[in-house]
């Protein structure tokens, strides 16, 4: 349990900067999620962290002390990879056990921490299978175990689910989560899913080509993102282009309130599926194109002429077939303009 | 079964297929035979008379009794010391990235690619002026020149195999790279290593190119010994029942081989 802070951190690989100037903290017991697409650093952010990649410059501090002098072996941190790497050779227990053994406990006391470490993953009666006999989420499951069964002051997992269904996916992920509140263990958590992402972090630091792009709670990331590369990957948006006229927004043959503080003439809406409301006869004229049954939602793809299309999600009771006439109009929208984004609520 | 069912349809193919079964079965039958006899004149089919004698005359003579310990032995030591210095070797070329190591390995294929002989007499010249000629030390190292690729390759391939996360799994939890290496590593590739030793046992027991050259006149491994049975006329038993006996670490290998091998160890092994 300790706090980290990435200090000016940087990783080149060759000509390739896999990580570009971190600068964050992560602050004791929270859980932190590294959210952003194939190839943008995270695993390279995860390594220098336990230590299996040097940075090529900055710092790692751990409770604000460095510690990227430390090799892999003597750092207090313990990692889920992404693919299974379990020992085939051992079996459950002794993959468990490794660790602890390495550091001279007792036997009586490797046995109870192995079995409770089972016990908290839900695998007990495990203990004598060989990797191979077990499924895929059992594997990552034990994965889990061992390392948190070396009660690590940093919890590190890269992208430890990510080769499971996406059922077995939700369920260690509530498991994973609950595990970690009991715990109160600093996790860092490294996903290319932004769903997971949302419902796992305390906070999501968004990355792109190696830099933090945002750094927030899901709240906020989710509500607010801070640019339009944020915006595209996190959630559902639908972006339209804008001119700005001061007081308003042009948007095709519509208006739209703005602010002073937006600059630029060229500004970028983007909306939420679920501010889009109904209107009266003063609101856009829609012809719903498409309708996808979400469960309790209908997610519609509205083709709003002079604007293209925009995405929108109305409650099942709204009765909306294909090829209704309708009438809509956001209650919240974002202005991406050159200063940054504003949000404007109606 | 599918393939013999293939073969029936095509009379070509069981043509061939029988005239390759005689070729490769019939001397191995013929040499078993021979093994057991007593007698067998021309025209008989089979042996005249059949016994054991000629193993008990075999295994009596001074020679036979003082070439097979000396061959074990050889054999022994030149496959400790090729695993000395190529396992560590092997796992360099697989772990580290370091400049022209491709051309290291290729080069090792190329002194087996390249006839021995030539290698073996420029050897030879080297060890006459060394009076390494006709002495233990000398067909060692020249049996160890052989055992090089095999030694090097296979490892070499076997230890690539190895996912590195799970090295890097075992450092994390506070291994030292010496322990990773060895209670990580090295079991995944025991198989692939024991496959390594056994070729290359087998390999030197049976050498002879390279054991005539230097090994004569003082030292005279069981395959040479055999070679000059054979070429002296002898008795064509003593050549059979030494035929049989140097089967014996072959047929061993061959077992050994077909269950450790028969996984992925070598198929997924040779991408170097
Ligand atoms: N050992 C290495 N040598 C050279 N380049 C590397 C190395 N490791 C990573 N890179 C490069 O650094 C960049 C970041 O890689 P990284 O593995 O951190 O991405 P990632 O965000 O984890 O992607 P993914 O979601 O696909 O796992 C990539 O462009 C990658 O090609
Ligand atoms: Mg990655």
């Amino acid at each position: 349990m300790a706090s980290l802070t990435f200090n000016h951190l940087n990783k080149q690989f060759g000509s390739v900067k896999a990580v570009d100037n971190l600068n964050f903290e992560v602050k004791n017991g929270e859980f932190i999620c590294l959210l952003g697409p194939s190839g943008c650093g995270k695993s390279t952010a995860l390594r220098m962290i336990a230590g299996f990649e040097e940075p090529s410059s900055g710092d790692i501090l751990m409770d604000g002390k460095s510690i990227i002098a430390l090799p892999p072996n003597k750092r207090p941190t313990a990692m889920v990879f992404q693919k299974y790497t379990l020992w085939p050779h051992m079996t459950v227990y002794k993959n468990i056990a490794f660790g602890l053994q390495l550091r001279g406990l007792e036997k009586k006391v490797v046995e109870d921490k192995v079995h409770s470490a089972l016990d908290l993953v839900g695998l007990k009666g495990y203990e004598k299978r060989l990797p191979a006999q077990l499924s895929g989420g059992q594997q990552q499951r034990v994965a889990i175990a061992r390392a948190l069964v070396l009660e690590p002051q940093i919890l590190l997992l890269d992208e430890p689910f990510s080769s499971l269904d996406a059922h077995l996916r939700v369920r260690l992920r509530e498991e994973l989560k609950s595990i970690q509140r009991s715990l109160g263990i600093t996790t860092i958590f490294v996903t290319h899913d932004q769903e997971e992402a949302l419902s796992l972090a305390d906070r999501i630091a968004v990355m792109s080509s190696g830099q933090v792009e945002q750094y927030d709670s899901p709240d906020i990331i989710y509500a607010k993102p801070s640019s339009l590369f944020v915006a595209g990957f996190i959630g559902s948006m639908t972006l339209l282009e804008a001119e700005n006229k001061g007081s308003e927004l042009k948007l095709g043959n519509y208006t739209l309130p703005s602010s002073e503080i937006v600059k630029g003439k060229d500004v970028k809406v983007a909306l939420r599926p679920e501010d889009i409301l109904l209107a009266d006869a003063n609101g856009w004229a829609a012809k719903v194109s498409q309708v996808m049954n979400l469960g309790p939602f209908y997610s519609l793809v509205l083709a709003i002429e002079g604007l293209g299309s925009v995405k929108a999600l109305f409650p099942k009771t709204s009765l909306l077939k294909e090829h209704d006439q309708i009438n809509v109009l956001p209650n919240r929208y974002l202005i991406y303009h050159e200063d940054g984004v504003e949000e404007i609520t109606l | 079964m599918t393939f013999l069912r293939r073969l029936a349809k095509d009379p070509f193919g069981i043509v061939i297929f029988i005239a390759l079964f005689l070729f490769i079965i019939g001397p191995m039958i013929s040499v078993v035979l021979w093994a057991f006899s007593i007698q067998w004149r021309y025209p008989s089919l089979l042996p005249t008379e059949w016994g054991l004698k000629f193993w008990a005359q075999t295994f009596k003579r001074a020679d036979i009794l003082q070439a097979l310990p000396l061959t074990l032995m050889i054999s022994f030591i030149v496959t400790i010391v090729s695993a000395i210095i190529c396992l560590p070797a092997a796992y360099a070329f697989a772990r580290i990235k370091f400049r022209g190591s491709q051309f290291f390995l290729l080069s090792f294929l190329a002194t087996n690619a390249f006839p021995r002989f030539g290698l073996y007499i420029t050897i030879a010249v080297i060890f006459l002026k060394l009076n390494l000629i006709s002495t233990i030390l000398g067909v060692v190292l020249i049996q160890l020149v052989n055992t090089l690729l095999f030694m090097i390759w296979i490892p070499t391939a076997a230890f690539k195999g190895v996912d590195k996360s799970l090295e890097e799994a075992a450092l994390d939890v506070g291994a030292s790279r010496f322990r990773v290496f060895w209670q990580i590593t090295l079991p995944q590739v025991i198989p692939a290593i024991s496959a390594a030793l056994l070729l290359t046992f087998v390999g030197t027991f049976y050498e002879t190119q390279g054991a005539i050259l230097i090994g004569l006149p003082g030292i005279r491994t069981m395959p040479v010994l055999m070679l000059s049975l054979i070429n002296n006329q002898l008795v064509v038993q003593y050549g059979a029942i030494l035929s049989l006996t140097l089967w014996i670490p072959s047929l061993i290998l061959l077992l050994f081989a077909r269950r450790v091998l028969s996984g992925k160890t070598l198929a997924a092994g040779f991408g170097v």
